[in-house]
């Protein structure tokens, strides 16, 4: 005895040997539910056995949010969690971190496995994804012939657009061979030369649903020419084939809408453009008609006769000019002259005849208004404005009288 | 689809092209009126492209083989 160990010591040695073994802390462990306990702490003390053996379980109130259901006697589930020693009691336990009720559980697994693998080999990638045609004229359809699903697609799709040719494969989409049936309808859909094809079904449980999680329907749907609409479910159901089609529509009916144009939107798209295309060529029509006024109006005024029109015209404001500058220059003058007339009129010697004064002429009625027009006996008129005096000159007196 | 057809996507992306080339002021009214010709048989070309005859679904059988429902 070289070495003695405390219980402790090997309790915590054993721990650790636990704590190292890497599966045993991240373990999927299904069986079945006995003696399960809510303690008021929140912590949840279970057994988890099978036929052969048994296993103490705790779920720390820190991770209830990894149940979503009662754990009751007697549940076939699965746990995932680690597994080690509680030291005082040495005993080792499963610590649960997430529990699952056997069967979805093992569909979750196998769910999220499928998904990894697929989306590792890039069968989700964007860049396979086809794009829908916009305007369809055959789609169709992989569903169970019975069933709200394909009702629903019907009404929706003749509703948007009766014109559509729909070509429906019934398909089993539950229960055993629904996955090749399935599969089946994608193959020979995709040789019709069809537009875009809906594969889906109405809501239902997980396992319901489960055709479209395997995997050979989500590599039916990958190899298809022939994009591919998914319709599983409700709006919260994801499926594989979700993530491997060009087009994920949350229900059937969400895809009817997405495989199909609205006819009437087209055709209020067709008369659109019949507008438009009329619009713009009445518009350059005018344009042109406009243009060839312009030149024309630019060629009659480079025409001849244009300008002997323009030169007369010209002419005729020249003449109106100057009738008009005569008139007035005439008009100017007469009335200068009319001043004068008045002014002359102030000065005529008759005026002074009546002041004592009298005009004197001689014999050839010249004015005498001088004595050296005159001679000693020369006869002269002396004319008042009664009459006119006749007189012999006697004597000439020259005197300056200015 | 027959491939050889000219699809509602091809027909409308044409229109538009017509229509920019249309709008386009340094289009002259020769090539304007020969838009305008193609894109009136456009128009024609989706309008007979529209199969206005109401469709019953086709209900294929197991095997892939059709029965008008």
């Amino acid at each position: 005895m070289d070495k003695v160990y405390s219980v402790t010591q090997i309790n915590l040695y054993i721990k650790d040997m636990f704590i190292r073994d890497y599966a045993l802390n991240n373990i999927y462990i299904k069986g079945e539910v006995s003696n399960c306990k809510y303690h008021t702490s929140g912590h949840i003390y279970f057994t988890l056995k099978d036929e052969k053996g048994q296993m103490a379980a705790v779920m720390f109130a820190g991770q209830r949010s990894g149940l979503k259901f009662r754990l009751e006697e007697g549940q076939s589930v699965i746990v995932l969690g680690s597994i080690s020693v509680y030291e005082r009691d040495g005993k080792y336990q499963l610590y649960a971190r997430e529990i699952l009720l056997d069967g979805s559980g093992v569909l979750y697994q196998k769910f999220e496995e499928l998904k990894r693998n697929l989306e590792g080999e890039g069968l989700f990638s964007k860049e396979y994804k086809k794009t829908i045609p916009m305007y369809p004229k055959k789609i169709g359809i992989v569903t169970a012939r019975t069933g709200a699903a394909i009702q629903d697609i019907i009404n929706i799709i003749s509703r948007r657009n009766p014109y559509i040719q729909l070509i429906l494969y019934p398909a089993l989409v539950q229960g055993e061979g629904a996955a090749k049936s399935i599969v089946k309808g994608i193959g020979i859909l995709d040789k019709m030369e069809l537009d875009t094809i809906i594969v889906g079904r109405g809501g239902g449980s997980i396992e319901d649903l489960w055709a479209f999680n395997e995997e050979i329907v989500a590599r039916a749907i990958f190899d298809c020419h022939t994009p591919i609409i998914s319709a599983v479910g409700h709006e919260t159901d994801t499926t594989i084939s979700d993530f491997v089609s060009d087009l994920r529509a949350p229900t059937p009916s969400a895809a009817a809408e997405l495989a199909t144009n609205n006819i009437n939107e087209l055709y209020t798209k067709i008369y659109d453009y019949n507008v438009t295309l009329n619009h713009i060529l009445k518009r350059k029509i005018s344009l042109y008609r406009s243009l060839l006024e312009q030149k024309k109006l630019k060629l009659e005024h480079s025409s001849p006769i244009y300008q002997i029109r323009q030169k007369r015209q010209h002419l005729m404001d020249y003449e109106e000019k100057l009738g008009n500058l005569i008139s007035d220059i005439i008009k100017e003058k007469r009335h200068s002259l009319a001043i004068y007339i008045e002014k002359l009129n102030g000065l005529s010697p008759i005026a002074k005849l009546n002041k004592g004064y009298a005009l004197i002429s001689d014999g050839e009625n010249n004015i005498v208004n001088s004595i050296d027009k005159i001679k000693v006996e020369d006869t002269i008129k002396v004319s008042m404005l009664d009459g006119d005096i006749l007189a012999k000159v006697e004597e000439l007196n020259g005197r300056r009288r200015v | 689809m027959a491939k050889n057809e000219k699809t509602l996507e091809d027909s409308f992306e044409e229109l538009e092209n017509i229509i920019s080339k249309l709008e386009d002021s340094d289009t002259n009214l020769d090539d304007s009126f020969k838009l305008y010709n193609q894109g009136v048989q456009l128009l024609k070309i989706c309008n007979d492209s529209i199969d206005k005859i109401e469709k019953k679904i086709i209900l294929l059988n197991e095997n892939g083989e059709s029965d008008e429902l």
